[in-house]
């Protein structure tokens, strides 16, 4: 028995969903960050796995940049976060809920 | 053999998800991200599409990953205590409609007929490097040129985000070791004192310069 294609879909919408459970009840920033790279790592996986089932390439190349995207939210949201850090000394999202200091 | 390897692939990405949630620290939530990103490579291999595999490991797991760990280290983060539930009032809304984002999802999932053309997998090179590089500079060039266009935005944000505070004015004194004083602080009448100043704590050249009662030195 093969794997097909609803597997991995379901699995994908596993992840995503619990992605946004760690959004929802995470209060640390980073922590947050990091469930929001989870849910675009289930939203690669729905990719490459219809990619793969249709024998179409697009699918990967959405994947490259949706990678190429991360890396950049990385870099300037781990920036944000440190300049909140310095400004507030605290990571707690609570702190952080208006924009001004 | 496929399918084995699917199910072992599977819950191994579950489950460090699941502990990324459940752990409070956030270092631990980070080392929990990596399974889960290695996994979700191995099932990449599974799926035919080695490069993309072989970048998730070298772009996430070993880029971002190693971005976000540095940053957790570097703030110190500590662990997040648990505070007092806000918003009680919303549970039981929030109950009903997760039962009903149940139902929606089984009533896809038992009710819904499988699609009439079920693909079919077999060998094929759509997920080799070569195939991947033609499309990404033939069909796909202009999305490729304009991620060029978003990183170089991403260094620009991200070196004007990280930079602290704007250049010294000039009229600012250094004191030798790791104070800056405002020149505005020190009696303008007098003639700067060029002297180096031995000392090692805040206070020992607060006391040198004579400043012990100036407040807005202890700001901050």
């Amino acid at each position: 028995m093969t794997p097909q294609l609803s597997w991995y879909l379901a699995l994908s919408a596993v992840l995503f969903t619990i992605g946004v459970v760690g959004v929802l009840i995470k209060r640390n920033v980073i922590s947050m960050f990091m469930c929001i790279e989870l849910m675009l790592n289930a939203v690669n996986l729905t990719f490459v796995a219809f990619s793969s089932f249709f024998r179409d390439v697009s699918g990967q190349l959405f994947v490259f940049i949706v990678m190429t995207v991360a890396a950049a939210e990385a870099a300037v949201g781990l920036g944000i976060i440190i300049t909140i850090f310095r400004n507030r000394e605290s990571l707690d999202v609570d702190d952080a809920s208006v924009l001004k200091l | 053999m496929l399918a084995l390897l699917f199910i072992l692939f599977a819950g191994m990405a579950v489950g460090c998800a699941v502990s990324m949630v459940a752990q409070r620290n956030p270092l631990y939530s980070a080392i929990s991200l990596i399974g889960v990103f290695i996994s979700l490579a191995c099932l990449y291999v599974t799926l035919a599409a080695p490069f993309i595999a072989a970048v998730q490991v070298i772009v996430y797991a070993g880029a971002i990953m190693v971005l976000v760990v540095f940053v957790i280290m570097l703030l110190n983060v500590e662990e997040e205590e648990r505070g007092p539930l806000r918003l009680r009032s919303l549970v039981p809304i929030a109950v009903g409609l997760a039962a009903v984002l149940f139902a929606e999802a089984a009533f896809i999932i038992f009710f819904v007929q499988a699609s009439p053309a079920t693909p079919t997998r077999n060998i094929s090179d759509v997920g080799l490097t070569s195939s991947i590089g033609a499309g990404l500079f033939t069909t796909y060039l202009l999305p490729f040129e304009i991620t060029s266009i978003l990183l170089l935005m991403a260094i620009v944000g991200a070196i004007t985000l990280a930079r602290r505070g704007g250049l010294l004015r000039a009229d600012v004194a250094v004191v030798p070791g790791t104070q800056v004083l405002a020149r505005d602080v020190l009696d303008p009448f007098v003639p700067p004192d060029t002297r180096p100043i031995v000392a090692h704590t805040t206070e020992e050249v607060e006391e040198q310069l004579g400043l012990k009662g100036v407040p807005h030195l202890r700001d901050e």
